[in-house]
């Protein structure tokens, strides 16, 4: 099989490490290195003060507020008395955290595992050009396009079991025995926002893996048709092992997107029934807004982001072996 | 992320020197950012007293209140020489949030409109300004009914005055009650019969909100109030409170959709048929007034061992950052003398909380404002000092866990009072 020497030409033109200076020719020394870095720093200057204000800053009060004793009054007095990792142990000894952790986890796996097949499904039918394939793919990124509160609201109305859409139209089949409470049954609710961000979410993966199928060098096909290879065949031993590179960098971006889905879960059923949909970020939210537990909140907080970390660090470590390799 | 994580190791192994000199000025760059706003913060706090500039939050957002509030404005205005106010309206909701964020920022307003139960966490957070000495030498705290007034009582001290109260009541439809052959209940097993006989097709017997917010206990406080028990009785009184809701749910006479219902929702339930009866507040009156699909009454909620309702409202607040303490006092006390009150709270379709006005104008004519202002008398505040939020959230998961059927009544209950149990003694 060809498949081993073309990876690294297909990912190109998807993956985002756009460092083209990463290239050239710099150990040449001398002054007019020098210069070119310091001229280099002074042009990202606005780009680098704009990151640091609007993330840099952000991320570290966080961590600053989550190692002190912080409620709204300490906020005015600006007594934050440091209580080292107490927020921390506050957090992880309780119940409602782990609970909110395994149900960002099933929210997460079960999002990623649908968009992903879906959106494959569809880019390997969009990659085929038939007519007003143009029109259905744009009306395919309108779900991607409204903002997330529309969409909660929409699904709410639509999963509602007195007067909803999906209730409505079963009845209207016959199939009143597929009639369901989506949201306000704690076993179904979450499948039921796991749907509406799957919705939301598999126009953002069909494109990225559109334009990695498109980037797929069509002789490679024919070469393997040639060979007798079946439209099966070629799923299974081109697209697929070429298609690698792009499928991580869109579960690693949908990882990281789904993981902080706030807003869809909050409009859909605001972490409930009882809590059987209060994803972490749900639960951060309620203990610094709702129970003025500030420093628990961002202690909270703190723990959330570890999880997309981890994974985005291993996901580049991934990247830099592979390209050591190529 | 990917990008951003996938930099630093070449710029590292362009020119280390240059990273760390780099990683100096912006830090020094974000720690000067830092010093100014936290300048700006004190400039702030410490009230800018050189201006006249009173400044006022609240939430009375609704487009049908501002003629009343901005006439009340003018008037204190008016009143009190040299005083301008700068108004500020958030959402219901965000409120709070924003009072938090401004105690961070130090943008906070001089005196605010707020939900009488902010006053649980407000006040024990020394946010507000201790306002007992002037309410004394005012005299007038006799004046109100004794649920709003103990509202904004924090240990002993007084850290609010009521401007409005506002109570839950039962409303129904009263087209189908007579079709049906039913009269307004008054007990509960009443009420439990009239919702199972009210269930016909589409349309539920009942109506009410159990959604896991605040709203959802204040419907549910006056079920557990009436069974003669309290917080600190949850495990037993609570049980027979929610097990009464859940069999109603159970008996298909209250939808299970009530566990996502706010109560504005409710009361759409209620006026477009799909529910006989509903319980609710005074501020949906001027929206039930206007529609004429359904003819309905109003009558106190249904009783178990002794009436009770749950007592909602807004009080006003001086924030303790603010510098000018004394004017926004005399623009409370301004608003709270008989004439301009009652003009202002009519307007805007709100209740008062002083029971010597409640043979006045509206309140004494109008038949179903009467039911809500002879409510007040039952109504209770939710003072359950600084840990009520979490206690809020404890009772808002049993309620859900009941009504959907995911744990006895007596369970939901027992967990529920397990956790409130360590907060209300502390």
């Amino acid at each position: 099989m060809t498949t081993h020497s073309t990876p690294m030409k297909v990912r190109e033109p998807v993956v985002f490490t756009g460092d083209p200076a990463a290239g050239g020719g710099r150990r040449r020394g001398g002054s007019l290195a020098t210069r070119r870095t310091r001229a280099g720093y002074g042009m990202s200057a606005p780009a680098l003060l704009f990151l640091g204000a609007t993330m840099l800053f952000p991320l570290v009060y966080n961590l600053w507020t989550s190692v002190h004793q912080v409620e709204i009054g300490d906020l005015v007095t600006g007594d934050w008395a440091f209580n080292g990792a107490d927020n921390y142990d506050a957090v992880v000894s309780e119940g409602a955290f782990w609970h909110a952790a395994r149900i960002s986890l099933l929210f997460t796996a079960g999002s990623l595992v649908f968009q992903f097949t879906i959106g494959f499904a569809l880019a390997l039918l969009f990659v085929r050009q038939f007519p007003l394939a143009g029109l259905f793919r744009g009306l395919m990124l309108v779900a991607w396009l409204l903002p997330p509160i529309v969409s909660g609201t929409l699904f709410r109305w639509m999963l509602d079991a007195d007067s909803g859409a999906y209730n409505e139209l079963l009845h209207t089949v016959g199939l009143d025995a597929l009639a369901h409470n989506w949201l306000t049954d704690p076993s179904t609710a979450l499948p039921g926002v796991i749907a509406a961000n799957v919705w939301v979410g598999v126009p953002f993966n069909m494109l990225l893996l559109l334009v990695g199928l498109q980037s797929i060098d069509p002789t490679l096909y024919e070469a393997a048709a040639i060979d007798g290879a079946g439209p099966w065949q070629r799923l299974r031993h081109v697209t697929l092992p070429l298609m690698r590179p792009v499928a991580a960098a869109v579960l690693l971006l949908g990882l990281v997107y789904t993981f902080k889905v706030f807003d869809l879960v909050f409009v859909l059923t605001g972490g409930g029934p009882v809590d059987s949909t209060t994803v972490l970020p749900l639960y951060v939210y309620q203990s610094a807004f709702k129970l003025f537990q500030l420093g628990r909140g961002a202690a909270a907080g703190t723990l959330l982001l570890l999880v997309p970390l981890v994974v985005a660090v291993l996901y580049v470590r991934r990247l830099r072996k592979e390209g050591a390799a190529a | 992320m990917a990008n951003r994580a996938n930099r630093p190791p070449a710029a590292a192994g362009r020119s280390p020197l240059g990273r760390r000199s780099f990683l100096r000025i912006s830090g020094s760059g974000l720690l000067a950012a830092g010093l100014t706003g936290s300048l700006t913060a004190c400039g702030g706090g410490g009230g800018g007293s050189s201006s006249k500039n009173l400044v006022w939050w609240d939430y009375l957002v609704e487009d049908a209140r501002q003629p009343g509030i901005k006439a009340l404005i003018a008037a204190i205005e008016k009143n009190v020489p040299g005083l301008k106010i700068t108004r500020r309206t958030f959402p219901y909701a965000e409120l709070e949030p924003a009072i938090i964020k401004g105690a961070a920022s130090g943008d906070l307003p001089d005196l605010a409109i707020i939900d009488n139960t902010s006053m649980n966490s407000l006040a024990p957070q020394g946010l507000l300004t201790d306002l007992t000495d002037r309410v004394k030498e005012w005299g007038q705290a006799d004046a109100y009914y004794k649920g709003p007034w103990s509202s904004g009582v924090v240990d002993g001290k007084t850290y609010s005055v009521p401007n409005n109260a506002n109570c839950l009541a039962l409303y129904y439809n009263t087209e189908l009650l007579e079709s049906a052959g039913v009269e307004p209940p008054k007990t509960w097993d009443e009420l439990s019969a009239a919702a199972r006989k009210l269930t016909k097709g589409s349309t539920f017997g009942l109506a009410m909100s159990a959604i896991k917010t605040e709203e959802g206990v204040f419907q549910l406080l006056p079920f557990l109030w009436s069974a003669g028990a309290d917080l600190d009785t949850f495990a037993t009184g609570g049980a027979t409170a929610l097990s009464y809701l859940g069999d109603l749910v159970k008996a298909g006479a209250l939808s299970k959709q009530c566990v996502g219902w706010t109560q504005q929702d409710v009361n759409n339930q209620f006026t477009s048929g799909r529910a006989a009866m509903q319980i609710n507040g005074p501020w949906q009156l001027p929206g039930l007034k206007q529609q004429s699909k359904v003819k309905w009454g109003v009558v106190p909620i249904p009783v178990d061992k002794e009436p009770a309702s749950c007592l909602g409202g807004e009080n006003w607040v001086i924030l303790k950052t603010s510098g000018k303490a004394d004017q926004a006092w005399r623009a409370i006390e301004y608003s709270q003398r008989k004439k301009p009150l009652a003009a202002y709270l009519g307007s805007v379709g709100l209740l008062p909380a002083r029971s010597d006005m409640a043979d006045s104008g509206d309140w004494a004519t109008d038949p179903t404002l009467k039911v809500f202002v002879r409510e007040f008398g039952n109504a209770r505040p939710r003072s359950y000092g600084e840990h009520y939020p979490q206690m809020s959230k404890a009772m808002a998961e049993a309620l859900q866990a009941t009504l959907t059927g995911s744990s006895s009544p007596g369970a939901a209950a027992k967990k529920a009072a397990d956790a409130m149990t360590p907060l209300l003694s502390k």
